[in-house]
């Protein structure tokens, strides 16, 4: 290897070469702590932080809004998260979606549209990802942050060498900044814990009755396009399921692993009681086989080597050139939402969450996104 | 410009700078990743680079906090005196000698799934005693090196299973034996295979003329404490989660080397520091510049390019592709290997017990610490015995390695077999 001798001149270079590289990315990294705006429907009730819930969260990173809608009636009380991964755009889209269009009927409904609010003020190293991707609408461009599955290192550090989740799981050390690894979460745990703990606390205290939970996975993930649902939910996910299979969408259960620990679908159900489910959609943008990453990858989802290693038989969906639109994986998302809701009214009628305007999946799927969103600033 | 051409493009120009032009790997590494970047019209993309390079930024801590570790042992005369303890206690028989070896070798890996750490940690109190007892320096490096890859591979914690496990929804469960099945015998193979013969059967005159000077005597077993701690921080959040906080591997190693300061002869902790950036700079840079070519392969297309590549093997090449293209991929980055390649031939391999498939992919990933351009374990191997040159190192490497790579591919084509007793 080459001895590069050094001389004050150089050093002086180099310092300011640093100087001027650490400006330019910090700024770019800055970018992202700022949140998109979210422009609530006439039908919000209140707007509260989650560190309502747990005021120890209070003027962390970790705080995160609630958007609350009340109906005239009483009756069930559901809560959807979306963001739990920042990298997984459909959940906070389709979360965004609801805020900004249901009124309530009947029954209470809790969004929290960006439910690790410090993974979205950072990008996934090695992943090359886009900071932020484009929504068409009518009067311009929505931008949405991009973020990553984990917590910024910048609050929560270092990682553990082996993480020991709260529920007793052994994982790999990142996975302690993985809100969905981190249920029913430590009070004094680590910044991701007590988020994971502040979401079970709202859930205690404001007696909800089904908890659904937002998420994308890569094409070649075994669990995909998939209602995945705690076992005192399994009647109200095959309810859903029927009733989505007959909305013409492609979907599945998969019951939670009882031995998968630290996941919302799992410890909602086991340390709360409530009906916990899981939805997934394939999201191109995420996965290890994925071309060059874009704004375009995430929003119009076409990429030729998914499509590739789908006629080769290595996905668990198909993939065609024509790609999977984001639009489509909200829709699939609010037509489960909807569903859901329907089941849990079919099963327990007193306990009914009645929403109305919800942006119907096949209006969203013909007309894309941006008819159903808040122009841009 | 298509992906495959920017990949073929960004190794020319690496080629070219490291070997022609003789420029240090790393800047040879972030220069052909910012070639990538302005050949697919991305720009000089700063942000990615930087992004790039930050997902190394925990292991060129923990390279940075060991490297000063080793430099507190030798600075305060402890590392001589435990070469001295440990030659007392194995002089006797070789056999005996490389088998605790190794397993010393292996422990800080086994505990905290880094190859690095069992190196740096393990390697400095080992590399002195081998090459006193007559091993040659550079298969000293060798054991040393393959002795922190196994350790990485080990159980209890095998974080490359945890990243592939992570991927396919397998909790990390029910996973000694299957680990202690390829370890074991490789275990013991392996510092035969390097170390047999050239060790020597040595007296006791002979030891003690060899023998290294010992503080003990001044000191006695504060000699020790550094190791205590480092111990006590390694394995104690694990034993007694709440109670003993994880500060993660590179604040252990500064703990340990703290503690150093005050258990041998006095020195400069400043000036000890500053001579450990200065070793630790090189690699460091390395993998700086290794985050940032992986960035930009996957920002212009080209990691999407070469994975599907891999995976649009025929199915009968689909064993030869793991085994080539987990320890090649592995050269860029071993964890990455088992999380772009290791997941996908995690689902490939479906049908088989997935304990037995997940702890052969694991054993055959691990050989990518050997694997240029980031070499990580022949690196650090190297640095250890003081040899400039890795390539020497991993000279001594290769049969062990065929050995382990026969295992993982071995484990992998009897996995149904198996599959009834394990």
């Amino acid at each position: 290897m080459k001895e590069i001798k050094g001389n004050k001149l150089s050093a002086a270079f180099f310092f300011l070469l640093t100087l001027t590289v650490c400006f330019f990315s910090g700024r770019s990294f800055l970018s992202l702590h700022q949140p998109e705006a979210i422009f609530p429907g006439p039908g919000l009730t209140e707007q509260k932080m989650l560190s309502s819930y747990f005021p120890a969260l209070k003027n962390t990173p970790g705080d995160t809004a609630v958007y609350f809608f009340r109906g005239k009636e009483e009756g069930g009380r559901v809560l959807i998260l979306g963001g739990t991964h920042p990298n997984e755009p459909a959940g906070l889209v389709t979360a965004v979606l609801l805020i900004e269009n249901i009124r309530l009927e009947r029954g209470s409904l809790f969004i929290v549209p960006r439910a690790n609010a410090s993974g979205f003020s950072h990008s996934d190293p090695q992943e090359g990802n886009p900071q932020r991707f484009a929504v068409p609408t009518p009067s311009g461009q929505r931008l949405f942050r991009l973020g990553s599955r984990l917590t910024n290192p910048v609050h929560q550090w270092p990682d553990p060498a082996i993480y020991v989740n709260p529920a007793g799981q052994k994982l790999s050390g990142m996975e302690a900044r993985n809100l969905n690894r981190c249920y029913p979460g430590r009070a004094k745990g680590n910044l991701t814990e007590k988020v994971a703990w502040a979401v079970m606390e709202l859930i205690r205290r404001e007696n909800i009755d089904l908890g659904i939970d937002l998420h994308e996975s890569a094409p070649e993930y075994p669990v995909i396009n998939a209602i995945v649902f705690h076992e005192n939910s399994s009647e109200l996910a095959a309810l859903a399921l029927m009733d989505i299979q007959a909305q013409g969408f492609d979907i599945r259960l998969e019951a939670s692993p009882a031995n998968l620990r630290g996941l919302s679908h799992r410890e909602w159900g086991d340390h709360a009681g409530v009906k916990a489910i899981l939805l997934e959609t394939p999201n191109a943008s995420h996965g290890r086989l994925k071309g060059k990453p874009s704004s375009s990858l995430i929003v119009e989802g076409k990429d030729k080597f998914y499509t590739r290693a789908s006629r080769l038989g290595w996905l668990f969906v198909p993939y065609g050139e024509e790609g999977i639109p984001l639009s489509l994986r909200v829709a699939r998302h609010l037509a489960g939402v909807e569903a859901l809701l329907a089941s849990l009214e079919a099963l327990e009628p007193e306990k009914s969450v009645i929403c109305g305007n919800i942006p119907p999946p096949h209006q969203v799927i013909e007309k894309g996104l941006g008819p159903f969103l808040h122009p841009p600033d | 410009m298509p992906e495959h051409l920017v990949f073929f493009l960004m190794v020319a120009v690496f080629v070219v700078l490291a070997m022609a032009a003789k420029f240090p790997i790393g800047i040879a590494l972030a220069l052909s990743a910012l070639a990538g970047s302005l050949a697919a019209g991305q720009g000089l993309s700063l942000r990615h680079l930087i992004e790039g390079s930050f997902g190394y930024f925990d292991t060129i801590l923990i390279i940075l906090t060991a490297t000063l570790f080793i430099k507190v042992l030798k600075a305060s005369g402890i590392l001589d005196s435990v070469t001295a303890l440990l030659l007392k206690t194995f002089y006797k028989s070789r056999v005996m000698l490389l088998l605790a070896v190794m397993l010393i070798l292996m422990f800080p890996g086994m505990l905290t799934g880094s190859s690095t750490a069992a190196i740096l940690s393990s390697g400095p109190l080992i590399a002195p005693v081998m090459m006193k007892m007559g091993l040659p320096r550079l298969k000293t490096g060798a054991l040393v090196c393959m002795g922190g890859i196994l350790g990485m591979i080990a159980p209890p914690v095998n974080i490359l299973i945890m990243i592939m496990g992570g991927g396919v929804d397998m909790p990390y469960v029910g996973l000694t034996l299957p680990l202690l099945f390829i370890i074991v015998p490789l275990a013991v193979l392996t510092p035969l295979v390097i170390g047999y013969k050239d060790l020597r059967v040595i007296g006791r005159d002979e030891m003690l003329a060899i023998l290294p000077q010992t503080l003990f005597p001044k000191y006695g077993f504060r000699l020790y404490i550094p190791f205590f701690v480092l111990a006590f921080f390694m394995v104690g959040p694990g034993l007694f989660p709440g109670t003993v906080p994880d500060i993660g591997i590179p604040g252990v190693f500064v703990a340990a080397s703290l503690a150093g300061i005050f258990c041998g002869r006095s020195f400069n902790f400043f000036r000890v520091t500053q001579k450990a950036v200065e070793e630790a700079m090189p690699i460091m840079a390395i993998l700086a510049g290794v985050g940032m070519f992986i960035q930009v392969m996957t920002l212009t297309g080209a990691r999407g390019w070469t994975v599907m590549s891999i995976l649009s093997l025929p199915s009968f090449l689909l064993y030869l592709g793991i085994a080539l293209s987990m320890p090649a991929f592995g050269g860029v980055s071993t964890f990455g290997s088992a999380s772009i390649l290791g997941i996908p031939f995690m689902l490939a391999l479906i049908n088989k017990n997935a304990l037995l498939t997940s702890s052969a992919l694991s054993t055959i990933t691990g050989l990518g610490d050997l694997v240029p351009p980031a070499a990580i374990s022949g690196r650090f191997a190297a640095q250890v015995i003081g040899e400039p040159h890795f390539f020497k190192i991993l000279r001594h490497c290769l049969l062990p390695a065929l050995l382990q790579l026969a295992a993982g591919i071995g484990m992998l084509l009897l996995a149904p077999l198996l599959d009834k007793f394990i």
